[in-house]
């Protein structure tokens, strides 16, 4: 190829190398939609846990059953198109250290996109169905003043989340560049805390607070977009354009997650023979 | 006896080599600790001090949460396919011809690297649990034994239910459906995603006439004392050997399915 390729035209590729994958794993119906079942079946149960919970008990931190709800939605919503768009970072680690990932870098698209699209299935869209549920379920219970800010709120929360689940994933196969060993600690922080900002950021301690607001932004696509639609007060006394945050720092930890991305490509060294 | 033991031992001993993977594993158990010790305390926060609900106050859920926490690698609640797996590339039927028992041959070195997670996994997040929170201890010395002694009657009867929906891959290849039944089921009968007593009554009902509370929720209510020993104890022996018992009813069968794929 004489020119590089614009942004759009790799998107492009990159959707068609998608839709040819699936089309694959669609050819065993069975199997795929056993998939699809499994996952939802998994996911089933983070749900009961939330309704379980409140079984027993009126308020989680002040907040209904409703409240955190809208919560859960949002995380699991954000999360599982996140996960689907980048479960290629999945096969980084077991590539590097099988030297297949030579061959991802010789294609035409970028590496991120090379590696990002080296697989996709559809494995998560049952937590995103039940993402979407929850997420109505919360919408039609609790009392939204709902106005254009607010709607744009939500809206900004979700591709901001999106964009930093996608982010997150990728910094998990970046560490595999250096090192194979302890990768899955990582876990704690993609795993961990989309499970975390599904519940009220005030009812934890100081450090995994600061960890989820400062450290990995997820506290300010769940958290603030959260209160500010149900116009609760921030009970950590953070001021009102706090809201407005969680798009430039979700922009910001992408592109710093890019920049070691690049690092880790210059850095890989083939374990070819 | 002789050749389980020192099955058991290599298996032991081998559980001491990843200590990266160690590592990362005590911290994300640690992680998953904090997070799930705020939001059980956030929701006692409107309750009146020192409530109990479903007989467990703040308190007591915390502990319970870091024995779950502990009991994860030494117990498993989730995935293990070792058995399919080898069911899938033949070598199962290297292993069934070799001079020993299958189902002893697997529970010999389960039991071996269970014992060695208790030592790298359990009893450190314990401890890191202990630091950050404030743990209930067991009140006797009777009740520290007991529940010691109920983490390997826990081990059986994981291996008992991993055993049998591995064996299942003998008549079925693709174990996905079953397997994530099986993780739910697990995960909701054993008491690992929430306390039993907090599920409603009819849910309780069924749950106590299951296998699976034998696998965590008996040992938290005998380090709690919300059991007594003998009534807590005589449940996982008696779970133990029926499932020991079934295991071996299944394998018998399975025995009989063995087709030897490609050549």
């Amino acid at each position: 190829m004489d020119r590089p390729i614009t942004f759009r035209e790799e998107l492009r590729i990159a959707g068609r190398i998608a839709s040819i994958r699936l089309r694959g794993q669609m050819a065993y119906r069975a199997s795929f939609l056993l998939q699809i079942f499994s996952n939802f079946l998994i996911n089933t149960a983070e749900i009961l846990a939330l309704f379980a919970m409140f079984y027993r008990f009126d308020t989680m931190g002040g907040w209904t059953l409703s409240e955190v709800a809208l919560l859960h939605g949002i995380s699991m919503v954000a999360f599982s198109i996140g996960d689907m768009l980048t479960i290629g970072m999945d096969n980084v680690a077991p590539q590097i250290r099988s030297g297949e990932f030579d061959r991802v870098l010789t294609r035409p698209l970028s590496s991120w996109m090379n590696a990002a699209t080296s697989e996709f299935n559809l494995r998560h869209l049952g937590q995103l169905v039940q993402g979407v549920i929850i997420l109505g379920f919360a919408l039609s219970r609790v009392d939204i003043a709902w106005s254009i800010d607010k709607a744009l709120v939500l809206a900004l929360a979700m591709i901001s989340g999106i964009a930093l689940f996608m982010a997150l994933f990728t910094v998990e196969a970046i560490f595999s560049f250096w090192t194979v060993n302890g990768v899955e600690a990582i876990n704690a922080f993609t795993y961990g805390g989309s499970d975390l900002v599904q519940f009220p950021l005030h009812i934890y301690g100081r450090t995994l607070r600061f960890l989820f607001l400062y450290v990995i932004p997820a506290g300010f696509i769940t958290y603030y977009p959260a209160l500010y639609l149900l116009d609760k007060p921030d009970p950590l006394g953070m001021p009102d354009w706090f809201v407005l945050l969680g798009t430039p720092i979700t922009v910001l930890f992408c592109l710093v997650t890019a920049w070691g991305w690049n690092q880790g490509i210059r850095h890989y060294r083939s374990t070819g023979s | 006896m002789r050749m389980y033991y020192e099955l058991a031992k290599r298996s032991f001993q081998q559980q001491f080599a990843y200590r990266a993977a160690t590592l990362a594993g005590l911290f994300t158990n640690s992680v998953f600790g904090v997070l799930l010790s705020s939001v059980y305390l956030a929701l006692f926060w409107d309750q009146p001090a020192n409530a109990s609900v479903g007989g467990f106050t703040a308190a007591q859920t915390v502990t319970y949460t870091w024995i779950g926490q502990a009991l994860i690698m030494p117990v498993i609640f989730w995935g293990w396919f070792l058995i399919t797996n080898t069911i899938r590339d033949g070598t199962v039927v290297m292993d069934m011809l070799k001079p020993m028992d299958f189902f002893l041959y697997w529970y010999s070195r389960d039991l071996g690297r269970g014992a060695a997670q208790i030592i790298t996994r359990a009893i450190p997040t314990l401890t890191i649990g202990s630091i950050l929170f404030d743990l209930v201890w067991p009140e006797s010395w009777q009740r520290w034994a007991a529940f010691l002694i109920s983490v390997p009657f826990a081990i059986t009867v994981s291996f008992c239910l991993r055993f049998m929906f591995n064996l299942w891959g003998f008549w079925m290849l693709d174990h996905r459906g079953i397997s994530s039944l099986i993780i739910v089921m697990t995960g909701v009968f054993s008491g690992h995603l929430l306390p039993v007593s907090w599920y409603p009554p009819w849910a309780q009902n069924l749950i106590n006439v299951l296998p699976f509370r034998s696998m965590l929720m008996t040992p938290v209510e005998l380090w709690l004392g919300q059991v007594s020993i003998a009534q807590g104890l005589g449940m996982q022996v008696f779970w133990s050997l029926v499932m020991i018992g079934c295991c071996y009813v299944l394998l018998h069968y399975a025995e009989r399915k063995v087709v030897v794929q490609g050549g």
